[in-house]
């Protein structure tokens, strides 16, 4: 995840280099180190400095590193003869290198033949069992193929060695989100707020995914996770309060024939729908009207 | 007696310094050596394991109170229990980690390399001072002094009757010895072979000790008690919705990039995420 103030550095520099000011360099390492993905202005600012023989030897030993991003941006954009010759040249420096051998299986990856691909890594990963890419490029490969059981089958597999990867717990649990295994996807969601429990999107998802399991109990707990996204945004994630009012009213038919516990249920709903109904005055007046038809028929 | 000495210039031009130019190529050198020297050592799977385990340990320990207590309970469980909980050690293993990490021949002749590496020079250095340098006062320590340092420092000097003050080349070599290492970390970067200081003090506390961290993670898992947090969220929720009011116009900045971070593709079986496509939702609402 990328902080708000990298963020705003990035498409600073971005600006700027689209405006022909100079410091492509800082911005390629800027995306290497942030792990974005801008593969069009990565390729574009890439080549130039590659193809430009002085710029070249003025990055030193930095240079291999670059090959290796432009050739990963040409993949995403599928400029397979970029890719190809910048691996070729990254095996004439490094012949017997595993990170090329790596590179190698993403353009086999690129090209659609996945059998290849598969077998380059598997003999990669015997050399080498805890490379982390690798794995993850496996997962990639079976969720391109469309063979989604097999990614999760992968997945778990790599989540049993490397626990501590919250990127990969994020993968997983949109994988089974895609997939109505709600139960699981809980699981992951609460493994990432552990892991950060500052972030209000997983605090969101985790709303989510509860709201929809349904149940009294799992309700109850969406509500309370809707609340701390709201908490954590300072009030202004308009899906956590339409989360709230869904929640409440969806509490009150669940729980209608038995005795209703009301603690301040209505006045969270109300405090909800006046923040609502103030928000989409102000940006979205249109919809107005849509949103007090729904708020109305939410209040039964 | 506290007469003042008057040490010769020429002491300056040909102790102190070459003593100190010597030991910052030397320590250069070092460097260089252990970059050439350095093998690659290939990660042990079961290291890797404990290491991720103990670092999801921590988390759970340390966020505890965001997760609903069936959650907590469950994964307490998983971590801890007798059978095959992750962080659980049974005693016999507990006690293998040292011997192994002794009959391993690798780690055994990494080892021996850094602490090679590390010993040489300093044993001929030390020789080397005490050979040329030996038998004359070499400094004056700018403060006073008690006489129990007077064995240390001025080894070379036969005279009981000098200051302590005035030390032998000996304890200028000590002094640039833990005192290069700022100067190092300035030249070679960060990461460098020259710590001395820091190897010496990880030689006593031996290495890596998987069990040992495992069942001390273990017993803070079992120590902690789940509170949860969240309990008096819509509390909160209220307080913070009170402030959105207050807010007005600041509160219409754009909307946080909350919403769209979020990827589109699996979230979609509970509703769209922008308000642009509010009808879905309003439709949604209507069959529940």
């Amino acid at each position: 995840m990328v902080s708000k103030t990298e963020e705003t550095q990035l498409n600073r520099l971005e600006n700027q280099v689209d405006n022909g000011g100079g410091g492509a360099w800082e911005y390629l390492c800027l995306a290497r180190k942030l792990k974005v993905r801008r593969p069009e202005k990565v390729l574009k600012y890439g080549l130039s400095i590659l193809n430009d023989s002085k710029k070249r030897s003025a990055l030193g030993p930095e240079e291999w590193t670059l090959y290796e991003q432009v050739a990963i941006a040409a993949m995403d954009c599928q400029c397979l003869d970029v890719a190809k010759d910048c691996i070729k040249v990254l095996r004439k420096k490094f012949p017997e290198s595993k990170r090329v051998g790596r590179l190698e299986g993403m353009l086999l990856e690129a090209k659609g033949l996945w059998g290849e691909a598969e077998k380059a890594y598997s003999s990669l990963s015997e050399d080498n069992p805890l490379d982390q890419v690798i794995h993850k490029r496996r997962v990639a490969m079976a969720k391109a193929q469309g063979n989604i059981s097999a990614a999760i089958e992968w997945l778990n597999k790599y989540l049993e060695i490397f626990m501590a990867d919250h990127d990969a717990w994020r993968e997983l649990a949109e994988i089974y989100v895609s997939l109505q295994m709600y139960k699981q996807a809980a699981f992951c969601y609460e493994e990432l707020i552990l892991s950060q429990p500052t972030v209000p999107l997983y605090h969101l998802a985790y709303a989510d995914v509860l709201y929809t399991l349904g149940g009294l109990e799992n309700l109850q707990t969406a509500k309370k996770y809707y609340a701390s996204t709201i908490d954590l945004t300072g009030g202004k994630n308009t899906r956590a309060l339409l989360g709230i009012c869904l929640c409440t009213s969806a509490i009150g038919q669940v729980s209608k024939g038995r005795n209703k516990e009301d603690k301040e249920s209505p006045e969270l709903q109300s405090l909800a729908a006046k923040a609502l109904e103030k928000d989409y005055k102000e940006r979205a007046d249109d919809k107005h009207g849509l949103l007090t038809c729904v708020l109305r028929s939410l209040k039964i | 007696m506290a007469e003042d000495l008057v040490l010769d210039t020429a002491i300056r031009d040909w102790v102190l310094i070459p003593l100190s130019v010597v030991m910052v190529l030397i320590g250069v050198l070092r460097y260089f050596v252990s970059k050439l020297m350095r093998s690659f050592q290939v990660p042990d799977p079961k290291i890797v394991k404990e290491g991720q385990v103990i670092v999801r340990a921590r988390n759970l320990r340390a966020a505890a109170n965001f997760i609903p207590p069936k959650s907590f309970r469950s994964r307490r469980v998983y971590f801890s229990n007798e059978e095959n909980g992750l962080l659980f050690v049974p005693k016999g293993q507990a006690q293998n980690a040292q011997a192994q990490m002794f009959s391993d021949p690798n780690m055994a002749m990494d080892m021996m390399k850094k602490n090679l590496s590390m010993i040489i020079p300093q044993t001929l250095t030390f020789a080397w001072v005490n050979f040329f340098f030996s038998g004359f006062v070499a400094a004056k320590i700018p403060f006073p002094l008690t006489q129990r340092f007077r064995s240390m420092l001025q080894n070379g000097i036969d005279l009981s009757t000098v200051d302590v003050s005035y030390v032998s080349s000996r304890s200028w070599y000590f002094l640039n010895l833990f005192g290069l290492r700022g100067l190092f970390s300035l030249i070679l970067g960060e990461e460098n072979a020259t710590d001395d200081t820091q190897r010496m003090m990880q030689m006593s506390g031996f290495g890596f000790d998987p069990s040992k961290s495992l069942s001390a993670e273990k017993d803070g898992l079992d120590i902690v008690q789940h509170e949860w947090a969240l309990h008096n969220s819509q509390l909160c929720f209220s307080r913070a919705d009170v402030g959105f009011h207050k807010q007005g116009k600041e509160a219409s900045l754009a909307p946080s990039n909350v919403p769209q971070q979020v990827q589109a593709s699996g979230l979609d079986s509970i509703g769209p995420r922008n308000e642009t496509s509010f009808a879905n939702t309003y439709a949604y609402a209507m069959l529940i």
